[in-house]
């Protein structure tokens, strides 16, 4: 076993193992905690399949940036914190079913698919220019649709949030 | 490279763009009220349908592949300004009425509808995703516009988490399908089509594909939010995502299915024919048992995404033809009932019930007459545009050896039948006891008349509606 063999199922297990906790934990700050694991694991996956740039992202907004709005969600619910958020799970047996089919049904087609294997690349070459290149040519218009989207999320947060205005 | 074309054929989007900023900055500045942001919603959205008019004989993909224009998107286009349009004419009065007219509710509704423009027209899945997201964000917004209304909150959060869970399907099943094709591109994946199309992992993601524009579209069982959503949401969003919203959804499913996938004949079609036939039985019989007319309405909703879907299962190119022309008729009758309905809704959520309905023709006989014409079309009864409609897609559903699924299609329209006539009869055949309400103000009176009267000329001349977005047939 090489060092990218290890590290492999060593964040693997990290993943894994934090999301369980993420979903088991009765306690939302445990919880957070835990997802920060999961979202680091992720990262690491990034790197590991030399997506330099989407790794880095995935470090600047998930646990840079949702994750401490969710930190921030939870301080700002500060009663919240002691509370039991978890009121017992209904309906747990057609989940199971429902979780369990869909689980088999994708590791089957993961199992049954000949994937197109390629010789783990050793030297790393930037990926940012190429993606900066294609936002701007192939992708531009899904690019723009974007910020688009963007823009609604804001429209869509302060029709939301802001204050009650007198008429 | 972009060239001019690109920008020819992507003018609609262009245009509903820029009048949203234009929305976006008078609104920051305060410049003027709530109703000049109608004004320029509707000037807007006249603008586009103008220009997709104009695109209605041109043909071509534009920046590198993301979006395909033809008559079917152009014409498309068109549809959904004409909803927008109905919808910013309802919106004042109703919103108005209820202290609540707001110019957001303009910017929202125009966004969405750019979003569901580029489903329309997308040759890409990222575009064809985007475009949902767009659309989506909108809606669960809209959905809640009142936010200090509790059903309406509950109506938003609803269809915000159970969107959001779509959505993932939806992108897995594209994840899948980039897996097996190497490509997001429809033309690419239609190529690719005929070598893949048993492999696994394409067939799980086709399901995945399925299972996400099947929850847009309220088929069963993805159907649970519909009801609860469409009865909380404020009337003339309600009626705006019930058509523009299912619409969008079903030209994007129609455009994946039929054109790049080519599912005629295949495992995929039965897949799809089995949950048209059980969208038509649940919606039909459930919608039996609703009092509440918006209620009812989300039912037969649900029903008529079964009978879209039965053309969508066809798989051919007059299971496409009949799609787009049911979209038309159910389009039109729709927004006209649920403009009826927001008219005779009254500020506190009451007046949607079937029971407030007794009577109404001996008050208000044109508009008793409107909505009983709308009932006769969502019925399917000729010569109104429903009629049409269900005749194409089931005709498309037989000719494609699905002949079951049009009986089962005639049936449950027979059973639909007793809950729209019943409305009919709720309005002439009973004596009214409840208050006057006076008659609906000029904007919606207009709204009433374009749907009316199209509900009519689509059932009296559906190969000139034909002729527009299916040039060849």
């Amino acid at each position: 076993m090489d060092l990218y063999t290890i590290s492999f199922y060593m964040f693997a297990v990290l993943l894994l193992g934090s999301a369980i906790v993420v979903v088991f934990s009765r306690n939302i700050v445990r919880a957070a905690f835990a997802l920060m694991i999961t979202l680091l694991s992720i990262a690491a996956f990034y790197v590991l399949m030399m997506a330099d740039f989407v790794g880095i992202v995935q470090l600047l907004l998930y646990v840079g940036g949702i994750l401490v709005l969710i930190l921030f969600g939870v301080m700002l619910t500060n009663r919240q914190i002691s509370v039991d958020i978890r009121e017992g799970a209904i309906q747990t047996i057609p989940a199971v079913i429902v979780t369990s089919t869909i689980g088999g049904i994708l590791a089957g087609a993961i199992w049954s698919t000949a994937w197109p294997m390629r010789e783990a690349a050793r030297s790393v070459a930037a990926t940012a220019p190429v993606i900066g290149e294609m936002f701007l040519t192939t992708y531009l218009l899904p690019f723009e649709v974007a910020s688009v989207l963007l823009l609604v999320a804001l429209v869509g947060a302060a029709l939301i949030a802001r204050r009650e205005r007198k008429s | 490279m972009l060239t001019y074309t690109d920008f020819l054929l992507a003018m609609p989007l262009f245009s509903l763009t820029v009048t949203v900023l234009l929305i976006i900055a008078t609104e920051a500045a305060r410049v003027g009220r709530a109703r000049f942001s109608q004004f320029l919603a509707i000037t807007g959205l006249l603008v586009t349908s103008l220009l997709a008019g104009l695109n209605l004989r041109e043909s071509g993909v534009a920046f590198q592949g993301m979006i395909a224009t033809d008559a079917a998107s152009s014409y498309l286009t068109i549809l959904l300004s004409l909803a927008g349009i109905v919808t910013a004419l309802v919106a004042r009065p109703y919103f108005e009425h209820r202290d609540a007219h707001r110019g957001e509710f303009y910017i929202l509704l125009l966004f969405a509808i750019i979003g569901m423009v580029l489903m329309a027209s997308a040759n890409d899945l990222i575009t064809l995703f985007l475009g949902i997201e767009l659309m989506s964000f909108c809606l669960y917004v809209l959905a809640g516009f009142e936010r200090t209304k509790d059903k309406q909150n509950e109506s938003a959060l609803k269809y915000f988490l159970l969107g959001a869970f779509a959505s993932a399907f939806l992108l897995y099943g594209i994840a899948l399908i980039y897996g097996s094709v190497g490509s997001t591109n429809l033309d690419a994946i239609a190529r690719a089509y005929a070598g893949i199309s048993n492999q696994p992992l394409f067939l799980l993601g086709t399901a995945m594909l399925i299972v996400g524009l099947g929850f847009k579209v309220a088929a069963v069982p993805f159907h649970m939010w519909a009801p609860d959503v469409y009865e909380g949401a404020p009337t003339v969003v309600t009626g705006f995502m019930a058509t523009a919203g299912k619409s969008a959804a079903f030209a994007a499913l129609a455009i994946v299915m039929i054109r790049t996938f080519d599912i005629g004949g295949s495992t995929t079609a039965d897949v799809l024919a089995l949950l048209a036939a059980a969208s038509m039985v649940l919606g039909n019989v459930v919608a039996i048992a609703q009092t509440n007319l918006k209620r009812m309405l989300a039912y037969s909703s649900v029903a008529h995404a079964g009978y879209l879907l039965a053309g969508v299962a066809a798989g051919t190119a007059e299971g496409f033809a009949g799609v787009f022309l049911y979209l038309t008729a159910y389009t039109v009758t729709t927004l006209g009932a649920f403009a009826v309905i927001g008219w005779h809704e009254r500020t506190n959520d009451e007046g949607t019930s079937l029971d407030d309905y007794v009577g109404l023709s001996q008050h208000q006989p044109v508009i008793a007459a409107v909505m009983a014409l709308y009932m006769f079309s969502l019925t399917g009864i000729p010569p109104f545009a429903g009629f049409i409609g269900k005749y194409y897609v089931f005709m498309a559903a037989v000719r494609a050896d699905l002949t079951w699924l049009a009986i089962v299609g005639v049936l449950t329209s027979a059973v639909s039948a007793f809950y729209y006539l019943r409305v009919i009869v709720m309005m002439y055949f009973r004596e009214r006891d409840g208050e006057h309400i006076p008659l609906p103000r000029i904007p919606v009176m207009i709204a009433l008349g374009i749907t009316a009267a199209l509900v009519i000329v689509v059932g009296v001349l559906p190969s000139t509606v034909l002729q527009l977005f299916m040039p060849a047939m």
